[in-house]
C-alpha cells in the first residue's frame, strides 16, 4: 500500500479505534431538518432533489445531524459515542461537491472536559496521519456568554449582542450603533393598548392573519422595547469592555492572561470558563495554539469551547467543539452534553501533495 | 470561428428599448422572421449573429459562455448564479429597465425599520412561532447573499414566481424580497421597504461574457463592436 491508500487505511483504523459505534447514515436525507437547524445560509450549500410528492431531499451534507437525530429517536440519556468516515456533499466555491469527512460525536458523556479532550486528540491524530502539525485556533463561546451575562447593560441588549457573536461585521455594526446612541428626544408615547389597536387595524386592513405570524401584541411589545432600548444606553465602559475583549487574539496563554486582566478590571467572574480552556492546553502538546475571542461558528447551539485546526496551506482541516444545545434544538427535552469534530479528508490529502 | 453572438431580449418593452438603443448607436437590428423568429442580424456587421432570448436566459447563457454579448438586467446576472458577476463584464449601463431589489415588510410591523431590526425579529421567530421567518421571493441567490452579509441566518425562503407582493396577505410568507421601480405595488399591498432595504439597484446593461472562448480574432471583433457602441470593458 502506498501514499494516499495507506493514509486512508490509517485514518480508517483511527476512526475504528475510537471505541465508538461506526455510524453510516443514508446518503439521501430529508432536507427539512437541515434548513430547520442551520437556515438558508447552510441550505444554499445543499445538493437538493425532489421526489414525486414534492418532498425535498438532500445528499448527506454532514454526519452530525443524522447521527444525533438517530440517537434522539432511540431515546436519549445513555452516554453514546459515534464515529464516521465517508462522503458528504456540499456546493463549494472550489473543489468537488463530493468529498470525504471523518469524525466523532460524543453524546451525553458524564465529563464534558474528558469528551472534548478525546475529540481534540482524535483531530490531532487524524492530522498527524497526513503529516500535518496544525495551528490550533480556540474560541470560547462559554467564556463570551459568561462575560455577557455579567457585563453591565440593560438586559434586552444581551440577547441581541449574543445573537451576533461569531459574525464580526454584524457585531461591529451593532456596537458602533450603541456607541453612537444619540439622545433622541422622546416622542409622545402611545400606550400599549393604543399601539396594539393601531397595529391590529393595520394588519386587518392589509389582510394579514393576526395569529399565523407575528401578532399585534408581539409587534407592539417589541416597538416599546425598542423605544426603551434607544433610551437605555449600554454604558460606555461596557462597550469598551466588549470591544477590548473581542479584539483579543493571539497565543493562547497571553490571550487568556489579557482576559484575566479585563475580568479583574471590570470585576467579572470568568475563572471557570478560563480554567476550562486551560485544562485542554496540556492535551494539545506542542501544537501552536491561539485563542481568538471573537471566534465562534454562526450556529447558536455551540456552547463551551470551539476549535479549528489549520495546516500550512491555511485551510481548515478539522473543526469542532462543544454543542450542548444541539440535541435540544433537534427535539431532546433538555440540553445534553455533546462534543465532536469533523476532519476534511480532501484538504488533508491536499496538504500532503503541496 | 470569428463570429460573435449577440443576445437581445425577445419580447416586450425590453426588446423595443434595446433595439432603439442600438439604433441610436447607428446599428440596426433586423428580425427578418418577425416576433416568432429567434434569429436576427445587424446591418453591415455580418460577423455578428443576433439571437432573441428571454432576459433570464440571456443572463444564464452569458454566465455559461454560450453567448458572447447580450442585453439583460444586472439583477438577473446576480440572481442566476453566485458566480454570475465574476463570469461577465458589464460594458455599459443602458439607462432603461431600472428596478431595485428590495426587502419589504408589512406596514404594520412598526418596530421594524432597518435590517438590524429584522435580524432581531428573525433570531427569536422560531421560538415564538414554531417556524422560521418566511421570505417570499424569486431572488433567492441575492436574498441569501445579502442576508448573510447582514448577519440574518434564521429564515426560510419561499420561492415565488409571480405576485410576490401578495404573499404576506395570503399567508405564504411573512415578508418579501421583490423588485420594484416606484414602490407603488408594494405600497398598494401595505408593504414598506426597509430604510436600508435596497439590496441591488438594477437596470438593463450591455454585458460581455468572460467565460466564452476568446480567440485573438474574436476578441478583436468584440472590441470593434464595443467601440462602435461607445462601450468599454475588459473580458
Amino acid at each position: 500500500m502506498t501514499g494516499a491508500a495507506l493514509r486512508r487505511a490509517n485514518l480508517e483504523s483511527l476512526v475504528e479505534a475510537q471505541g465508538a459505534t461506526r455510524a453510516t447514515p443514508p446518503l439521501l436525507l430529508s432536507a427539512d431538518p437541515y434548513f430547520d437547524l442551520a437556515g438558508e445560509e447552510f441550505g444554499r450549500r445543499l445538493l437538493l432533489t425532489t421526489d414525486a410528492s414534492g418532498a425535498e431531499y438532500c445528499l448527506r451534507p454532514d454526519f452530525t445531524l443524522p447521527i444525533v437525530a438517530d440517537y434522539i429517536a432511540n431515546g436519549v440519556g445513555e452516554p453514546a459515542a459515534f464515529s464516521y468516515l465517508g462522503a458528504i456533499f456540499r456546493q463549494r466555491e472550489t473543489g468537488a461537491a463530493e468529498f470525504d469527512q471523518g469524525g466523532i460525536e460524543l453524546l451525553a458523556q458524564r465529563d464534558g472536559d474528558v469528551a472534548l479532550d478525546q475529540v481534540l486528540t482524535f483531530a490531532r491524530a487524524a492530522l498527524s496521519i497526513f503529516g500535518v502539525s496544525p495551528v490550533v485556533r480556540l474560541g470560547g463561546v462559554g467564556l463570551f456568554e459568561a462575560l455577557l451575562a455579567q457585563a453591565d447593560m440593560p438586559d434586552p441588549w444581551r440577547s441581541r449582542i449574543r445573537h451576533r457573536f461569531g459574525h464580526t461585521e454584524a457585531l461591529d455594526r451593532l456596537l458602533t450603533r450603541l456607541e453612537l446612541a444619540p439622545d433622541l428626544p422622546r416622542e409622545q408615547q402611545l400606550s400599549r393598548d393604543a399601539l396594539v389597536a393601531d397595529v391590529t387595524e393595520q394588519m386587518v386592513a392589509a389582510g394579514l392573519s393576526l395569529s399565523e405570524g407575528r401578532t399585534p401584541e408581539e409587534i407592539a411589545d417589541r416597538y416599546l422595547e425598542q423605544q426603551a432600548l434607544d433610551a437605555a444606553h449600554v454604558p460606555a465602559s461596557t462597550l469598551k469592555l466588549l470591544r477590548d475583549y473581542l479584539a483579543i487574539s493571539g497565543p493562547v496563554l497571553q490571550a487568556l492572561t489579557r482576559i484575566e486582566g479585563l475580568a479583574a478590571e471590570h470585576r467579572l467572574m470568568l475563572g471557570a470558563p478560563i480554567r476550562a480552556i486551560r485544562r485542554h492546553l496540556n492535551g494539545l502538546g506542542e501544537a501552536r495554539v491561539s485563542f481568538d475571542a471573537s471566534f465562534s461558528p454562526r450556529l447558536d447551539y455551540y456552547t463551551g469551547i470551539v476549535f479549528e485546526m489549520t495546516g500550512p496551506n491555511g485551510d481548515v482541516l478539522a473543526s469542532g467543539g462543544q454543542y450542548d444545545r444541539l440535541l435540544e434544538r433537534l427535539g431532546a427535552k433538555a440540553p445534553i452534553a455533546a462534543s465532536g469534530c469533523a476532519v476534511w479528508v480532501d484538504r488533508l490529502e491536499q496538504e500532503v501533495r503541496s | 470561428m470569428t463570429g460573435i453572438t449577440l443576445a437581445v431580449p425577445s419580447k416586450g418593452r425590453l426588446e423595443e428599448l434595446t433595439r432603439d438603443w442600438f439604433a441610436q448607436n447607428g446599428l440596426t437590428i433586423s428580425r427578418p422572421g418577425g416576433a416568432r423568429s429567434y434569429l436576427g442580424a445587424i446591418e453591415g456587421l455580418p460577423d455578428v449573429t443576433v439571437r432573441f432570448f428571454p432576459a433570464s436566459e440571456i443572463a444564464r447563457e452569458l454566465i455559461r459562455g454560450n453567448i458572447d454579448i447580450g442585453v439583460t438586467g444586472r439583477d438577473l446576472i446576480h440572481e442566476t448564479s453566485e458566480t454570475g458577476p465574476q463570469s461577465v463584464a458589464f460594458a455599459k449601463t443602458l439607462d432603461f429597465g431600472h428596478a431595485d431589489v428590495v426587502v419589504a415588510v408589512p406596514d404594520a410591523w412598526i418596530d421594524v425599520t432597518h435590517l438590524h431590526d429584522l435580524a432581531d425579529v428573525a433570531s427569536d421567530f422560531r421560538s415564538r412561532h414554531g417556524r422560521w421567518l418566511r421570505i417570499a421571493t424569486k431572488y433567492i441567490t441575492i436574498t441569501r447573499q445579502h442576508f448573510a452579509k447582514a448577519g440574518i441566518a434564521e429564515y426560510r425562503t419561499v420561492e415565488s414566481l409571480g405576485a410576490t407582493e401578495a404573499a404576506p396577505a395570503s399567508g405564504v410568507a411573512d415578508i418579501v424580497v421583490d423588485i420594484t421601480t416606484t414602490g407603488s405595488t408594494l405600497a398598494a399591498n401595505n408593504l414598506r421597504v426597509l430604510e436600508d432595504g435596497v439590496m441591488l439597484q438594477s437596470q438593463a446593461c450591455l454585458i460581455v461574457s468572460r467565460t466564452a472562448g476568446w480567440s485573438p480574432e474574436r476578441r478583436a471583433s468584440m472590441q470593434s463592436l464595443l467601440t462602435r457602441l461607445s462601450a468599454e470593458t475588459s473580458f
